[in-house]
């Protein structure tokens, strides 16, 4: 009796302890968030009152105004789309077929781990390194402060990351399924389209996220190879309001708060895929 | 239609998994390929659904030459031992898969399903998921989707070894009367014995990559090629005991016994050196008394399964089993004689292991 209760102490005591670290946890998360949209939201005056004004001030929506209106930072969004979506879907397409050959052949001398091991290895250096070699080689095929460049280079960029983790998903894959599509009749293309890509599905939500947060919030590339409005993208845009006289923080935050909305709807849309277990029950039991 | 493996060799590396497979299934046969583990014998029914490719030799479909003809130009239907069911899709798309991916049109493809859904069945399961069935209903689907397509031949790669024990011999017994009502060819892989035993018209045999014998099940039993195949079919295993013939004495005999052989026997047996003896359990026969001709031996441990009893016995240093009636009650320890039945013993040649014909 004695013992049960202080069981039950020690347990409602670790219970206690555990919402305690996920609420610091929370807070560590989204505080930095909730200092950004009021910052958006404050007069210049009040974004540097001392103590400061956490709930009690006047909205202004003048930042949002001078972000879209006064600059273009509607364009620098549109820009930032076109290369995050397009380079991610490239890296997807060509990163996925080489992880599923890496994933399913064996090549003579042990090549296709080494071949793995190469790709994962042109990420293994700071990305700064390439960027003298990668502006000169823009300025010769013309392509600098043209959106091409920016898809280039983030495919080339993210393909790594691609192959690496596709190839992880598809050796979770048994041979069994792909085979028995072979022998069904199917082609081993047809196979994959049919019957493996939609067993990876969860996979390729969460890496298509990745890609994209990393193209989306991508800076030093974008910095160097871009410098005119009609091509620069919305992190180097918001950089922009770092001036010489003045730190426009309300319309860097106003800029911040409506860059982060997209791939929060695109991480709550595929939220769902991002749930494994698809590919229970496909063999044994 | 008929499958050939001409002089197949399959070579992993250097690791030869099928050493110069020659082996010739007719049409509508149902063969079994049956051996240890690592014996080649997936390996042979993978390279027949092209999942595989033969490193030398030809496979044959009908008169065709399969060799680099892609799985699904071959016309053949495999069921897995994981079974291999689409997790994504239910089971009426699993069925209907090999049809669909051959563009046939959308109402012959729901009649077909049906058709066999119906042979099977699973018309009640049709909407569900792989992952809502149990291994049986797994099984039945997997089965329905090689069924559905009419195919040449049919591949199964141990496809009752997930189902527990009750469950496999009902699915033994259906099979069998499936491939009896389709008439389809039938390669079947498993290392199950009794599956070999009561589901094929002939079987063939495999250790460490080769053909040991291929035959109907009941010669295989009563005429071993060797003693691999003596030891691997027949449950207990057949006793093998290791002597040499002693010509003048007109005996065979080792260490702890010997057997006085007629005139036809010896003739057989000259020119071995080394013999050994091999005997099945239920060609032993015991006796509580000394008889002309028995030997004593001491009752190691007696089984007693029911319907039989196992008695196992020690001959000196040797093990020796005995299939006996159910009534037989003996004590560990006790003596008793042992006599065989003079008809039914196998002899191998000891440094060969190949079969001597009496």
């Amino acid at each position: 009796m004695n013992a049960e209760r202080q069981r039950t102490k020690k347990s409602s005591a670790l219970g206690l302890m555990k919402y305690a670290l996920l609420i610091v946890a929370v807070l560590a998360a989204l505080l930095p968030v909730y200092w950004l949209l009021t910052i958006s939201l404050k007069s210049e005056v009040d974004q540097f009152a001392v103590p400061p004004l956490w709930f009690a001030f006047k909205p202004t929506w003048a930042h949002y105004y001078e972000t879209f209106f006064v600059r273009p930072f509607g364009r620098y969004l549109l820009t930032s789309s076109i290369v995050a979506l397009t380079s991610t879907a490239l890296a997807l397409l060509i990163g996925t077929l080489a992880a599923y050959s890496l994933a399913r052949f064996t090549l003579p001398a042990n090549l296709h781990e080494r071949i793995s091991f190469w790709i994962i290895s042109t990420r293994m250096f700071p990305p700064i390194v390439t960027i003298v070699p990668l502006f000169l080689m823009m300025r010769d095929l013309r392509l600098l402060n043209t959106l091409p460049a920016l898809i280039i280079v983030y495919t080339g960029f993210n393909l790594p990351f691609v192959v690496w983790m596709m190839r992880g998903f598809f050796e979770e894959l048994p041979r069994d399924l792909e085979e028995a599509a072979m022998v069904d009749g199917d082609s081993r293309m047809g196979a994959l389209v049919r019957v493996i890509l939609p067993l990876v599905a969860p996979g390729l939500a969460a890496t298509a996220i990745f890609c994209l947060i990393i193209c989306w919030n991508e800076f030093l590339f974008a910095l160097i190879l871009t410098q005119t409005d009609s091509a620069i993208t919305m992190p180097v845009g918001i950089a922009g309001r770092v001036t010489q006289y003045e730190i426009k923080w309300g319309a860097m935050s106003a800029a911040g708060v409506v860059a982060m909305i997209p791939i929060l709807v695109f991480a709550l849309a595929v939220q769902r895929y991002l749930v494994r277990g698809l590919s229970l029950g496909a063999v044994k039991g | 239609m008929s499958v050939t493996f001409e002089e197949v060799v399959k070579k992993f590396g250097s690791v030869v998994a099928v050493d110069r497979l020659n082996l010739k299934i007719e049409s509508g046969e149902f063969v079994v390929l049956l051996g240890p583990s690592g014996c080649g014998k997936t390996t042979s029914l993978r390279m027949i659904a092209g999942l595989e490719e033969a490193s030398d030799g030809r496979i044959l479909i009908g008169e065709t030459c399969v060799n680099g003809i892609p799985p699904r130009y071959r016309d053949v239907a495999m069921v897995f031992q994981s079974y291999a069911l689409y997790p994504h899709m239910t089971v009426e798309e699993n069925i209907a898969y090999p049809l669909r991916v051959r563009k046939i049109e959308r109402a012959q493809i729901a009649k077909r399903v049906h058709h066999v859904a119906g042979l099977l069945g699973i018309n009640e399961l049709l909407r569900r998921k792989p992952r809502e069935l149990s291994g049986g209903q797994r099984q039945r689907v997997a089965l329905a989707r090689a069924i559905v397509r009419e195919p040449r031949v049919y591949l199964m790669d141990e496809p009752l070894s997930n189902l527990d024990a009750k469950l496999r011999v009902q699915m033994r017994g259906e099979l069998k009367r499936l491939q009896y009502e389709l008439g389809t060819t039938t390669v079947y892989v498993t290392h199950d014995q009794a599956e070999a035993m009561t589901l094929a018209h002939r079987v063939a045999i495999m250790e460490g990559g080769h053909l040991q014998q291929f035959d109907t099940p009941l010669t295989i039993y009563e005429r071993p090629t060797n003693k691999f195949v003596a030891g691997f079919i027949g449950s207990p295993s057949m006793n093998f005991l290791e002597g040499s013939i002693a010509e003048t004495e007109r005996r065979f005999s080792n260490r702890d016994f010997s057997l006085p052989f007629d005139e036809q026997k010896l003739s057989r047996l000259r020119g071995h050196q080394r013999v050994t003896l091999g005997v099945r359990p239920e060609d032993v026969r015991i006796a509580t008394e000394e008889r002309e001709g028995s030997f004593p031996a001491k009752v190691y441990v007696t089984e007693l399964m029911g319907n039989e009893t196992f008695v196992f016995l020690k001959l000196g240093e040797e093990k020796i089993v005995a299939r006996t009636h159910p009534d037989v009650r003996l004590e560990i320890e006790a003596t008793v004689w042992l006599s065989f039945d003079e008809r039914k013993l196998h002899f191998f040649d000891a440094a060969s292991g190949k079969r001597i014909e009496i």
